[in-house]
C-alpha cells in the first residue's frame, strides 16, 4: 500500500510525546492541552493509514468528535470548577519525568522489537503496522504509570484516557475491518463513562474540598 | 446440527426494560409513582420474556436476532432468567426502600422526590444492559455491554452523594474501566485472531469464536487469556482485582447492593465463561491456573468478610469469597465442575440477593448497618430475621439450602479431577463464611442493641413489600435446595453450551 511511512512515523513520534506531555505537566489544562492534541494526532495518523482502508475515515471522524473535541471540552469544564494545579504526584517531577522517559524508549524499543507475540497476523508486523502496534503499546503503559503514580483524580482520568486513547490506536493494525457500528460502540462509551468520572469527580471536591485521591481513605478493608 | 429460530423475544428481554428506564426517567418527573410502575412493568417484561425464552431453549431451539448478533442458547437463557429472576423482587424491595431514606440538597431541602426518576431510570438501564451482555454474540459488544453496565451504575453506587459514596462511585468507574480496557484489548486480538480463519463478521462472533480458538498463535492466546482475566475477572471481582467491589456494594442503596452481588459480577463470570474456556480444549494448563485464581479467591474474600464490622461490607467481602467457588468450578473444566460451577452461580445469586434485601430491611427499620451498633432485633423482626438466617445458612452451604448442593457439587467435581487441595480450601473457607454470616446474625438479631443510640422499642418489622421479596427469595433458596432437579434442564444445557464440554 502506497502509505507515507515518514509521515506516520512522525505523527507517531510526537503522539508519544505527548504522552509524556500529559502525564508530566502539573498544570492540569495543560496536560489536556497535550491530550487533545494527541487526539489529533491521532485523527492525523488514521486518516495517514485511509489509504490502505477507506473505512477509516469513519474512524477518523469518530475519533475527532469523541477525543479531540468532547473529551478534552469535559475535562477543562471540570478543570475550571476544581482547580488548574494537579495534585502532586506520588513520584517526584524530576524522578517522574525519568521514569516516563524510560519507559517510553524502553517499551517502545522492546514493543517494536518483539512485538510479533502479540500480533495475531503477519500483516500487523508489516511495516508502519508494528510502528503502530509498538507506539499503541507505549502509549498504554504511559497511561497505566499515570493512573498508578498520580494522586489527583482529573490526573488519572487523563491516564484512563490514554489508555483508551492506545487500544482506539491499535485497532488500525489489528482490527482495520471492523464495523463502524462496533468502533462507535467502543468510543462512545469511553465519552460516557470520562464523563461520569469528571462528574463524580466534581462531587468529590464539593464534599471533600480536594481531588487528591489520598483524601479517600473513608473506605478501605 | 444445532436449531436456530429467528425470535423477537431476544431483543424485547433488554430494550422492554431501557425503554422502560427512559419513559421512567422522562414521566417520572410529573409523578413519582409512574416511574415506579414503568420500573415493575419494565422488569416484568424482562423476566416473561426470559421465561419464554428459556421454555424454548429446554426445547432444543437456539434464539437468535438481528442476525446473528444477538443468540441465545441455554447458558443465556440461564443468566437472562437469572437476572430478571433477581430484579424482579429486587425491584418490589426497591419501590417501599427508596421512598423511604429521604435525601437533602446542600441547603436541606428534600430532593428524594426529584431523585428517584432518575434512579428507577439508571436502574432499568443497567438491568438492560446487564441483559443485553447475555444475549449479545458479538465478543466487541459483550465488551461495549460489560462497560455498559458500569456506566449505567456508576451513578447508582455514587446515588447517596455523600463522601463515601462519592469514594466508592470513583473508585468504581476508574477501577472497574480500566479492567475492562484489557478486555477490550483482549477482544480486538480475538477477533483479529480469527481474521486468518473466519470470514469478515463471523470473526466477531462469539458461536464462531470457539471453533477455532485451538488454531491461534500460542503467545497471543496466553495474552488474550491473561487480558480477558484481568478485564473481566475485575469486574467479576476476582483477587487481585476485587477492591472497588466492598465500596461500591457496600455505599449503592441495598437494592442495588443486591443486583451489583447478586447479577452483576455472575454477568462478568458469564462474560469469563463465554471467552476464557474456549481456549481450555487446546491449553489445559489454563484450568489448573483458573482453579488457584479460584481458591485464591474464596479464601481472600473468606478472611477478609470475618473481619468487618459493616454488614454491607461483611457481605460485599462474601460475594468475593463465592465468585471464587464459581471461578473454581468453571475452572475444573469438567463437565461436572462447570455444572457445580453455575448452580453455585445460581445459588449465590438467590442467596446474596436475600441477603442484602435483608440488610436492607434492617438499615430501613434502624437507619444502622453495623454490627457494633446493632443487636435484638430477632424479636422486632422476625421475618427478616428469619430470612437472613435463611440466606446466611444458604450461603455457608448448609442444608437442605441451595448452598449445599451448589458446593457439593463443586467440591465432587474437585474430588473428581484429584484436585485435593483446592476442595480443602473451600471446605475452609465454607467454615469461614459460616462463622461470619453467624456471627453477624448473632450479633444483629440476639442479645440487646450494642449502641445506646438504637431505641428497640420503636423498632418494627418491615412492611410487607419487602418482606415478600426477601420471602420470595428465601423460598427459591430451600427449593433448590430440596429439589435441585429443578435446575437440571437449563444448568445442563448451559453446561454444555461452554465449550469443550462432554455430557455427563
Amino acid at each position: 500500500m502506497p502509505y507515507n511511512v515518514g509521515l506516520i512515523e512522525t505523527l507517531s513520534m510526537v503522539l508519544i510525546i505527548t504522552s509524556v506531555a500529559a502525564v508530566e505537566s502539573q498544570n492540569l489544562k495543560r496536560a489536556a492541552a497535550a491530550y487533545c492534541l494527541q487526539a489529533l494526532l491521532i485523527c492525523g495518523l488514521i486518516l495517514a493509514f485511509a489509504v490502505g482502508n477507506s473505512a477509516l475515515y469513519v474512524w477518523a471522524l469518530v475519533a475527532l468528535i469523541t477525543k479531540a473535541i468532547l473529551t478534552p471540552w469535559f475535562i477543562l469544564r471540570c478543570i475550571a470548577r476544581t482547580g488548574e494545579q494537579e495534585v502532586p504526584g506520588i513520584i517526584g517531577f524530576g524522578p517522574s519525568v525519568v521514569i516516563a522517559s524510560v519507559l517510553l524508549i524502553g517499551f517502545y524499543k522492546l514493543t517494536h522489537t518483539h512485538v510479533h507475540v502479540l500480533a495475531p497476523t503477519p500483516e500487523a508486523v508489516a511495516g508502519v503496522f508494528r510502528t503502530n502496534l509498538a507506539v499503541a503499546l507505549t502509549v498504554f503503559v504511559l497511561g497505566l504509570y499515570a493512573i498508578l503514580s498520580r494522586r489527583d483524580a482529573i490526573k488519572t482520568v487523563i491516564g484512563l484516557c490514554l489508555l483508551e486513547n492506545a487500544v482506539h490506536l491499535s485497532l488500525v493494525s489489528l482490527a482495520p475491518d471492523m464495523r463502524e457500528t462496533a468502533l462507535i460502540g467502543i468510543a462512545t462509551e469511553v465519552v460516557v463513562t470520562v464523563y461520569l468520572l469528571l462528574y463524580v469527580i466534581a462531587g468529590i471536591r464539593e464534599k471533600v474540598g480536594t481531588t487528591d485521591t489520598y483524601e479517600l481513605a473513608e473506605l478501605h478493608w | 446440527m444445532e436449531q436456530t429460530t429467528p425470535c423477537a423475544l431476544t431483543q424485547i428481554v433488554f430494550l422492554a426494560p431501557a425503554v422502560a428506564g427512559l419513559l421512567a426517567w422522562l414521566l417520572g418527573r410529573a409523578r413519582r409513582v409512574l416511574a415506579e410502575v414503568l420500573a415493575a412493568l419494565g422488569v416484568a417484561c424482562a423476566l416473561a420474556a426470559a421465561a419464554v425464552m428459556a421454555a424454548r431453549v429446554l426445547q432444543g431451539e437456539v434464539l437468535t436476532g438481528w442476525g446473528v448478533e444477538l443468540r441465545v442458547d441455554a447458558l443465556s437463557a440461564l443468566l437472562v432468567v437469572l437476572i430478571s429472576g433477581v430484579g424482579a423482587p429486587a425491584t418490589l424491595f426497591a419501590i417501599r426502600y427508596m421512598r423511604h431514606r429521604r435525601l437533602t440538597d446542600a441547603d436541606g431541602n428534600d430532593v428524594t422526590e426529584a431523585r428517584l426518576p432518575g434512579f428507577y431510570g439508571l436502574y432499568l438501564l443497567f438491568l438492560a444492559t446487564m441483559l443485553w451482555g447475555c444475549v449479545t454474540n458479538n465478543i466487541i459488544m459483550l465488551y461495549v455491554a460489560v462497560e455498559a453496565t458500569t456506566i449505567a451504575s456508576g451513578l447508582l453506587v455514587a446515588f447517596y452523594w455523600d463522601r463515601r459514596a462519592l469514594e466508592a462511585g470513583y473508585k468504581y468507574l476508574m477501577l472497574l474501566t480500566v479492567g475492562i480496557t484489557f478486555a477490550l484489548f483482549a477482544s480486538v486480538l480475538l477477533y483479529a485472531s480469527a481474521t486468518p480463519f473466519l470470514s469478515g463478521v463471523n470473526a466477531m462472533l462469539i458461536s464462531e469464536l470457539r471453533e477455532v480458538a485451538a488454531l491461534i498463535p500460542r503467545s497471543v492466546a496466553i495474552f488474550v487469556v491473561a487480558f480477558f482475566i484481568v478485564g473481566f475477572g475485575t469486574k467479576a471481582g476476582i483477587a487481585p482485582f476485587h477492591p472497588w467491589l466492598p465500596d461500591a456494594h457496600a455505599e449503592a442503596p441495598s437494592p442495588v447492593s443486591a443486583l451489583l452481588s447478586a447479577v452483576m459480577i455472575k454477568m462478568a463470570a458469564y462474560a469469563l465463561a463465554r471467552t476464557v474456556t474456549i481456549f481450555f480444549p487446546a491449553y489445559s494448563v489454563l484450568t489448573v491456573f483458573v482453579v488457584v485464581l479460584g481458591a485464591f479467591t474464596m479464601l481472600l474474600g473468606g478472611v477478609m468478610a470475618l473481619v468487618q464490622d459493616d454488614l454491607k461490607r461483611l457481605l460485599a467481602y462474601s460475594s468475593v469469597s463465592q465468585m471464587g467457588y464459581v471461578i473454581m468450578g468453571l475452572g475444573f473444566g469438567t463437565y461436572l465442575g462447570i455444572y457445580g460451577g453455575l448452580f453455585h452461580l445460581l445459588h449465590h445469586a438467590v442467596s446474596k440477593a436475600l441477603l442484602f434485601l435483608s440488610v436492607g430491611a434492617v438499615i430501613y427499620a434502624t437507619s444502622a448497618r453495623s454490627m457494633s451498633q446493632l443487636g435484638g432485633l430477632g424479636r422486632r423482626m422476625p421475618v427478616t430475621a428469619v430470612c437472613f438466617f435463611i440466606g446466611a445458612f444458604s450461603l455457608s452451604g448448609l442444608p437442605p439450602f441451595s448452598g449445599f448442593m451448589s458446593k457439593l457439587t463443586i467440591f465432587l467435581a474437585g474430588a473428581d479431577a484429584g484436585m485435593w487441595a483446592a476442595v480443602g480450601v473451600g471446605i475452609f473457607t465454607s467454615l469461614l463464611t459460616l462463622v461470619a454470616v453467624i456471627r453477624a446474625g448473632q450479633a444483629v438479631f440476639w442479645g440487646t442493641p450494642r449502641s445506646s443510640g438504637l431505641p428497640l422499642e420503636s423498632v418494627r418489622e418491615v412492611p410487607g413489600s419487602l418482606w415478600v421479596a426477601m420471602g420470595a427469595l428465601a423460598a427459591v433458596c430451600l427449593l433448590l435446595g430440596v429439589y435441585p432437579q429443578i435446575a437440571y434442564p437449563l444448568l445442563n444445557g448451559a453446561t454444555l453450551s461452554i465449550a469443550g464440554v462432554a455430557g455427563p
